[in-house]
């Protein structure tokens, strides 16, 4: 089963809003090492990967889900509450007299499997926990998800001796490896990579303690995915999943401040913060606008670019002129990256074959307006829904959003808006695009989207910024990344143009909330160059 | 109890021998050892089931987290070593993975730390290994049972009832070989004292090895003072048998207490606790006053407890001095 990357990434992000909401509401928790395993959880819970069922949480062959640091309970909370474990709303009694939503994971809450806060014993415990399932010839899995700071622990390395002895292959240990802990940044607290290269050290150990190590992105739920995948295959021996992270993740102030470890925000910048949440913006390459024939090449250097999506146009001669390759050609794709596949399917008769981009590896497929009526695309949605690929629908230059989508905008995950005549590649974007993005963005917003805007075509550092203000949240890029000396720069200038944006909507939504005060309490929290930029917004803002 | 000596007998020996009992018979249980298994006499129960024994080496905090780990996936674990290490270095995994989970009705997991060496009589190893402090570690944590058998048949009859009972317990058994204080149909059970000798003008109340010596002292009290003095194992320390300590202090009017363990916060805190609560009569306690043990070889082993007023002449006198606060 590929994992639902669309619904992964809403309700990962779902579940970082309720932390803010229950850590403000408590006027106290830990934020920071919360969003820094949010997708780790999330992969988790929402990506089938753990064996569980929220009406049942005592069932006896459901994986076990360890979270060792159990400081960031509010993140299991958050995602135990969005994977229906129990109601969303309890997050606001977080930490209240009588809650079973404790400071630390406690047993009283459903879903909880360790009464994890004192640090280094959670592995030792799912050591014991895989010994068990072991003795009685369970197939079940544990996962262990443990923090770096926590490694300081010397019970941690224990437990990691005992797990190779035993070989306890079904054993899984997460390392959210955000390189802060509570006084300062790992490396200077307690070194955990010690001389050598950064950022090796870590995985050396593991691998010296007998461990199979895998080293993943911790943000990007493709990658970590197939990361526990590979670390479920492994056989004779525990998997640490070694997964890269950023402390406070997706709240630009919170990103990388020890500061915000076990610091909760104030419930008035709760709301600034759930907007900043829907501001995340992916970036999405298409991998044929570099005009290499060697797409598996082209498919890892979207990789390394950072891309958080690899955008793929499909053209069939028909719909469009050109002709690229199909849905074979995207199965043996799929084996090249992690990375999810945007299948952009520039067809005739989508409803013949889009499902079998799905089963392809495609997660999210999209499909032109222009190529299907309203119950075509019924079927095409519902058959991706079966396949749990995230459901697309596009639009050429010519063509605005027609009625029927935006009745069928609950159920759909992306809309493209094409911004060149589909089929050709190194137009240039076309203006009118800018204000036809934002006229469908405002016609969605009223009718329960809960999706995603693509701009696609001619978009990069130039005007990545503006597509984000008009509503875009991904960015199809072609020849400005693919076509780039250095993919990678250019994704990263990419994203600063859009965070520019996204700083600056933000501003205004603090203005708009609470008037100069709270505009300048929201600036106030940001540090380095980022403050001084949000300065200059927030004075052009009120002038 | 006539002139002759009491037989020996090695807890250690009576405690492997039951482990593989109930191991045999319950499929669910599991030892845990930590380097310590052919001293704590484990070792036999990992020959005759290697599956379900699991030594962890030189790690106590790591060994009482994974019988956590395997309590808490429906395993009986008994997890043993020296008690200078466990409790000693494993507190806050006992509090934190033991005791503290609580699900449903069920309070804290199912593991049995059933330790060694503890108090005094550790002697040649020295202080650093004479644990004196486990008693009111322990008796503290919520949901935790502290047994401080007197004797070897003592020692079986609890491995027996901790396998039965769900929950976390602590054990301490002594590292000499014990004298048998217990008729071999003696049943003990968690919160039951035992009366192993009645008298009327007095109490010691006693644990693990002292109870050997509270006979003594009784005798001594007997021949030298003509005072009749009822001695009470409580070895139960948690939960401890209010209900037979105030029918003594009722009965006899005043108490002397001890054990190998500081005098602060042990069993003898704990029978004063209750006994100024339901029938307060005067309470001597008799234990190493707040100080550290030291090394002594085998046979010195008495002048170390007379070192530290722990003989049964002190305690017999301890047991005159209450009689005396109490107007007598």
């Amino acid at each position: 089963m590929p994992p639902d990357y669309c619904r992964m990434v809403r309700d990962v992000r779902r579940a970082r809003k309720l932390v803010a909401r229950g850590t403000a509401a408590a006027g106290s928790g830990h934020p920071g090492g919360s969003f820094s395993m949010a997708e780790i959880v999330g992969v988790l819970l929402f990506g089938g990967l753990l064996r569980h069922d929220p009406g049942n949480p005592d069932w006896e062959e459901r994986d076990r889900l360890v979270l060792s640091k159990g400081h960031a309970a509010p993140g299991l909370f958050a995602s135990l509450a969005v994977a229906g474990y129990f109601d969303e709303s309890e997050m606001d009694t977080l930490r209240s007299l009588g809650s079973r939503l404790q400071g630390h994971p406690d047993l009283r809450c459903p879903g909880v499997e360790f009464c994890g806060g004192s640090l280094g014993i959670g592995l030792s415990f799912s050591v014991g926990a895989a010994l068990a399932a072991r003795l009685d010839g369970a197939a079940h899995r544990v996962y262990a998800i443990i923090g770096d700071g926590e490694t300081d622990e010397g019970q941690v390395w224990e437990a990691a001796m005992a797990a190779a002895k035993y070989g306890t292959d079904n054993l899984t240990a997460i390392l959210d490896r955000n390189c802060i802990q509570q006084d300062s940044h790992t490396e200077s607290v307690m070194p955990l990579d010690g001389p050598g290269p950064p950022g090796r050290g870590a995985a050396d150990k593991w691998r010296a303690f007998g461990w199979n190590v895998i080293e993943a992105d911790g943000h990007r739920v493709g990658q970590l995915h197939a990361a526990l995948r590979a670390a479920a295959a492994h056989r004779g021996a525990p998997t640490v999943v070694i997964a890269r992270t950023v402390k406070g993740r997706a709240v630009e102030h919170m990103e990388g401040n020890p500061k915000w470890h076990g610091k909760a925000p104030d419930p008035d910048v709760v709301p600034i913060i759930e907007a900043e949440l829907d501001c995340q913006v992916a970036v999405a390459p298409s991998i044929t606008a570099g005009g290499s024939p060697d797409l598996e090449g082209e498919a890892r250097r979207c990789e390394e670019a950072g891309a958080d999506l690899v955008h793929i146009d499909v053209m069939d001669g028909e719909f469009v002129p050109a002709r690229t390759f199909g849905h074979e050609r995207v199965a043996r794709l799929r084996r090249a990256t992690a990375v999810p596949f945007d299948v952009h399917l520039m067809i005739a008769r989508p409803e013949k074959s889009a499902l079998l981009y799905a089963e392809a590896g495609g997660d999210v497929v999209t499909v032109h307006a222009e190529a299907c009526g309203e119950d075509t695309f019924g079927e095409i949605r519902d058959a991706l829904r079966s396949a749990r690929a995230g459901v697309g629908l596009a639009v050429s230059p010519g063509t605005e959003l027609p009625e029927w989508a935006v009745r069928a905008a609950p159920s759909i995950d992306q809309v493209i808006v094409m911004s060149v005549v589909p089929g050709r590649s190194g137009q240039k974007y076309m203006e009118e695009a800018h204000g036809k993005t934002a006229r469908i963005a405002a016609r969605l917003r009223g009718a329960g989207f809960s999706g995603t805007i693509e701009a696609d075509g001619g978009v990069g550092p130039e005007n990545a910024g503006r597509c984000f203000a008009d509503g875009a949240r991904a960015l199809a890029c072609g020849s400005s990344v693919m076509g780039a000396p250095d993919a990678r720069a250019a994704v990263g200038r990419i994203r600063e143009a859009a965070a520019a944006e996204r700083r600056r909507l933000l501003v205004r939504e603090a203005g708009r909330l609470g008037g100069p005060a709270l505009v300048e309490k929201w600036v106030g929290l940001h540090g380095g160059g980022c403050r001084a930029a949000l300065e200059v917004m927030a004075a052009a803002e009120v002038a | 109890m006539g002139g002759a000596p009491a037989p020996l007998a090695d807890m250690r020996t009576e405690y492997g021998n039951a482990l593989e009992e109930v191991g045999a018979a319950d499929p669910r249980v599991v030892v845990l050892g930590a380097d310590t298994t052919d001293s704590l006499k484990t070792a036999g129960f990992g020959r005759r089931f290697p599956g379900r024994f699991f030594n962890v080496g030189i790690a106590e905090a790591n060994m009482v987290s994974v019988a956590a780990g395997l309590a808490a996936s429906g395993k009986t674990a008994f997890a043993s070593t020296y008690a200078t290490f466990v409790p000693g270095r494993a507190v806050d995994q006992i509090r934190n993975a033991v005791c503290y989970p609580t699900r449903g009705g069920k309070k804290g997991l199912n593991v049995k730390l059933v330790v060694s060496h503890g108090g005094l009589s550790v002697g040649a190893d020295g202080g650093s290994h004479q644990q004196l402090e486990d008693i009111a570690t322990m008796r503290a944590m919520p949901n935790m049972r502290v047994m401080i058998p007197a004797d070897a048949r003592a020692v079986a009859a609890l491995t027996r009832a901790m396998a039965r009972e769900y929950g976390p317990f602590y054990m301490r058994m002594a590292r000499p070989k014990t004298p048998v204080v217990h008729g071999e149909s003696q049943e003990f059970e968690a919160g039951r004292g035992i009366v192993v000798r009645d008298g009327s003008d007095c109490t010691i109340a006693a644990c693990g090895t002292a109870v050997a010596a509270a006979l003594e002292a009784a005798r001594v009290l007997e021949g030298r003072d003509g005072v009749s003095c009822r001695v009470i194992d409580v070895f139960s320390v948690k939960p401890i048998d209010a209900a037979m300590l105030e029918k003594a202090a009722a009965e006899t009017g005043a108490v002397a207490t001890c054990e190998e363990h500081n005098v602060m916060g042990g069993m003898g805190s704990a029978v004063a606790e209750e006994i100024s609560q339901r029938r307060p009569v005067p309470v001597v306690r008799v234990g190493v006053r707040d100080a550290f043990g030291e090394s002594c070889r085998d046979p010195q082993i008495p002048q170390l407890l007379e070192k530290h007023g722990m003989s049964s002449v002190h305690i017999a006198d301890a047991a005159l001095r209450a009689r005396r606060l109490a107007g007598r």
